[in-house]
């Protein structure tokens, strides 16, 4: 990617020349945002979209997802873009008002359909894509296991990566989400940007956070961390890269919120309920206390 | 009727150079049969050596020369090549008149390629790749067009447009002028006729025919009423084969990857133009290598007699440089054993090519179909199992609140989205596929032996009582120790109490 820096005053463009991105779309001041092909979709996060290149999550390019865990609020950041993709809302280009399926690659564990629903998505319009190398969940009582050997492929996600692949480069998807498996090679996510350029809506790659130090040919990638025990339902972000000047300090989001307002209440007060419904098992116990930090004004 | 007819002056030199490299087709090469030369080629006829020479004095004219075995099969393999790419043009395509020659009825087709000369260009660019030289010519019927091809550039010198006779007088006019070599598949009877005194096919005609026919038989009379139109000549087309099945035989060992390549190069093209021939698109193809295997068995105990190679497209296609680069990723991460002999190509998964879309912009339905097949190639490779489907069953038990079914393509994109968002967030976005039991410390949970926080809750669910999973349990939201949120329940009734995870808030 081809970064402009101006020798005189890098952060205001020179008057009267053409602007970069009119030289060439993978050019831009490096003090400004670059621009993919189309305006991002927005996040539904104002404090997200500020800090994007395009104001929002890109299309037809990798973004990465860098998580400790699965399970820190990665479904309640990407709802938003998801619904306005299944209701054919998201879209810029032609034919913007086709709902579009979701697809999801070799997920950690299963979507509840009743969040699903709260969260404004139709879990009828996800597919669920499982390599051979991962333990098969079928079946009503979900057992898991007897996965196909995995010595025969070559790499313990080929199939996953190749059917992303050809999900990618099929164009016919709204947004894809890949839980990747850990120590992917590098040509990997070469393959995959490559294939995602043919993609109008955005790709999702999820990982573990051990992944930050390594290289990726992401253009996006994001460390999602759970908010501090002031805010249960926060969930920090933080930019490690992006197209555009380096980012600032980590943004804590407000997620649509899980507990109930007196249980939140009751967590800024620090004061924890007790699961006292058995009289005499739980009496004596003292739990943890939150820590007492401060609660962060959020951003959102 | 509109023959053309295309002669392959070089066809068995040029099948046995396919096998060698780049730089060794330069070397001088001949071919042999039965220790006499028949064929050479250029650099092999600077130093002196021509057809006819016994094989000891070719080898001491050029001690350089490549000698090789003439194969007829190995000929007939490169010649059908040559007419599947003529059948791209023509349906008409006819393999059986005369050595390494193929004819095209091209007058049913000439207004769909835009005229003769275009056709006759885009008809060798098709044939480039397969790098044979040609000679062409034209005629009203097909054996004339046949004669006046072999005859080509020995009459004319012009290699690109050759003999062209566009009516049947001139066709006459042309063949009364041509030598008597060219009757006969072999030239047989020339060595008879030159005794003879006969020169041209003129002079063969103003013999009486009954003495001719005693003499050579029916069949040269009858070649000559063919070509000049006086009998009829009806034919049939060639058919490709429905599975395509080739192989190559190394003139040397390939002991590398990019020998081996190399000649699969030359059976790429062969499949390439079945492919276009029969309109297919190729799936999977397999290469099969057979190895050397040295004399002593006990140093081969563990090379095998063949390496197959099974390259799958992901979507059926018929791009040459596609497919190449398809098999150089498969060769390079499969270790070879042994050198390889012999090179053999089959493509038995193919699927006919689709007309092309004539939709200008996207619809819902061709978004439907899109997503539809892609969803059939994920299914051809994963399996059933491995494409699914999230189904929300009616159930308050969390576990058998929805189902992964095999995904029915029906109704895909057809209902749209509810518009929610009005529901409570209390539940989790991911369910753990089986609960996971808990340690506990002094009666609260403990989460990969850190303490869990509990914020919320409990809120009951009971119910199941109708089958034999019953569920009792209170339910509660807690916080890990890395402040990410888990749903996590305790047992009331049931045998196995305790604290169990069962779902994390995504």
């Amino acid at each position: 990617m081809l970064v402009a820096v101006s020798p005189v005053h890098p952060t205001r463009p020179a008057r009267g020349g053409p602007p970069p991105e009119a030289i060439h779309p993978a050019l831009w001041w490096a003090a400004g945002f670059g621009r993919s092909r189309a305006p991002g979709l927005a996040t539904g996060f104002a404090a997200l979209d500020a800090e994007l290149p395009g104001g929002g999550w890109p299309g037809g390019l990798l973004t990465e997802l860098l998580l400790p865990q699965p399970g820190v609020g990665e479904w309640r950041l990407l709802a938003p873009v998801l619904a306005a993709l299944q209701r054919g809302q998201g879209e810029h280009g032609a034919g913007s008002d086709l709902p579009r399926s979701v697809m999801l690659f070799d997920p950690p564990a299963r979507p509840c359909p009743w969040t699903l629903a709260a969260l404004g998505l139709d879990a009828m319009q996800f597919f669920v894509v499982q390599g051979r190398g991962q333990p098969r969940r079928t079946g009503r009582t979900g057992r898991s296991g007897q996965g196909a050997p995995r010595a025969r492929l070559p790499l313990p996600a080929a199939d996953t990566l190749w059917a992303l692949e050809q999900a990618l480069a099929s164009g016919h998807l709204g947004a894809a989400l890949a839980w990747l498996p850990p120590r992917l090679p590098a040509d990997a996510l070469r393959r995959l940007q490559l294939a995602a350029q043919a993609h109008p809506g955005p790709v999702f790659l999820f990982r573990e956070a051990e992944a930050r130090s390594r290289p990726s040919a992401a253009p996006l990638r994001l460390l999602l961390a759970p908010g501090p025990s002031s805010c249960p339902d926060g969930l920090r972000v933080h930019i490690l890269k992006r197209r555009g000047p380096p980012p600032g300090a980590p943004l804590l989001l407000a997620l649509p919120p899980v507990l109930g307002s007196a249980a939140r209440e009751r967590v800024r007060d620090a004061v924890v309920p007790r699961p006292a419904a058995q009289p005499g098992a739980l009496a004596s116990v003292a739990l943890v206390a939150p820590s007492a930090v401060p609660a962060r004004p959020l951003s959102a | 009727m509109h023959w053309l007819a295309l002669h392959l002056p070089q066809l068995s030199l040029e099948a046995f150079a396919a096998t060698l490299s780049e730089a060794e087709r330069h070397t001088p090469l001949a071919l042999v049969v039965q220790h006499r030369i028949v064929a050479v080629n250029g650099a092999a006829a600077e130093a002196g050596v021509r057809t006819g020479l016994k094989r000891a004095t070719a080898l001491a004219l050029a001690p350089a020369l490549r000698l090789a075995q003439a194969e007829p099969a190995r000929d007939a393999a490169a010649l059908q090549a040559v007419a599947h790419v003529a059948l791209v043009f023509t349906p008409m395509v006819v393999l059986d008149d005369g050595p390494a020659t193929v004819l095209l009825e091209l007058g049913s087709v000439l207004r769909y390629h835009g005229g003769a000369a275009r056709l006759r260009t885009r008809l060798h660019d098709a044939l480039a790749p397969l790098g044979h030289r040609l000679q062409t010519a034209t005629a009203p019927t097909a054996a004339g067009a046949a004669l006046l091809a072999r005859w080509g550039t020995a009459a004319h010198g012009d290699l690109a447009h050759g003999a062209h006779a566009t009516d049947l007088d001139a066709l006459r006019r042309l063949l009364d002028t041509a030598p008597v070599w060219l009757l006969g598949p072999g030239r047989e009877h020339w060595e008879a006729l030159q005794g003879m005194g006969l020169h041209t096919l003129a002079d063969l005609r103003a013999l009486p025919r009954a003495g001719l026919a005693r003499r050579f038989g029916e069949s040269l009379l009858h070649e000559l009423d063919r070509a000049r139109g006086d009998a009829p000549d009806p034919r049939q087309p060639l058919q490709p084969p429905a599975v395509f099945d080739s192989h190559l035989e190394l003139y040397a060992r390939a002991d590398t990857t990019d020998q081996v390549l190399h000649g699969a190069g030359v059976l790429l093209a062969r499949l390439i133009a079945w492919a276009q021939a029969r309109r297919a698109r190729i799936a999977a193809f397999t290469l099969r290598m057979r190895h050397e295997r040295s004399r002593r068995h006990d140093a081969d105990e563990g090379v095998p007699a063949h390496t197959t190679l099974t390259v799958e497209l992901a979507e059926p296609g018929a791009d040459a440089a596609q497919l190449q680069l398809l098999l150089r990723e498969r060769l390079a991460r499969c270790p070879l054993p042994a050198p390889t002999l012999e090179l053999a190509l089959h493509c038995r998964r193919w699927v006919q090519a689709e007309a092309p879309s004539g939709e200008l912009f996207p619809s819902r339905q061709g978004q439907r179909e899109g997503l539809v097949r892609l969803l059939e190639r994920l299914r051809a490779r994963l399996g059933d199992e491995g494409v699914l489907r999230l189904q929300p069953l009616a159930d308050h038990r969390p576990e058998h609140a929805q189902r992964l079914q095999a995904a029915p393509v029906q109704g895909v994109g057809s209902t749209p989205a509810p518009a929610g968002g009005a529901l409570p967030l209390h539940r989790p976005a991911w369910l753990l596929p089986a609960s996971q039991p808990l340690h506990e410390r002094s009666a609260l949970p403990l989460l990969d032996g850190r303490p869990l926080q509990i914020l919320s809750g409990p809120e009951r669910i009971e119910a199941g009582w109708w089958d034999a999973d019953l569920a009792a349990r209170d339910y509660f939201i807690a916080r890990d120790d890395g402040g990410a949120l888990v749903w996590i329940y305790r047992t009331r009734l049931a045998e196995p109490g305790g604290w169990f995870l069962q779902g994390r808030f995504g």
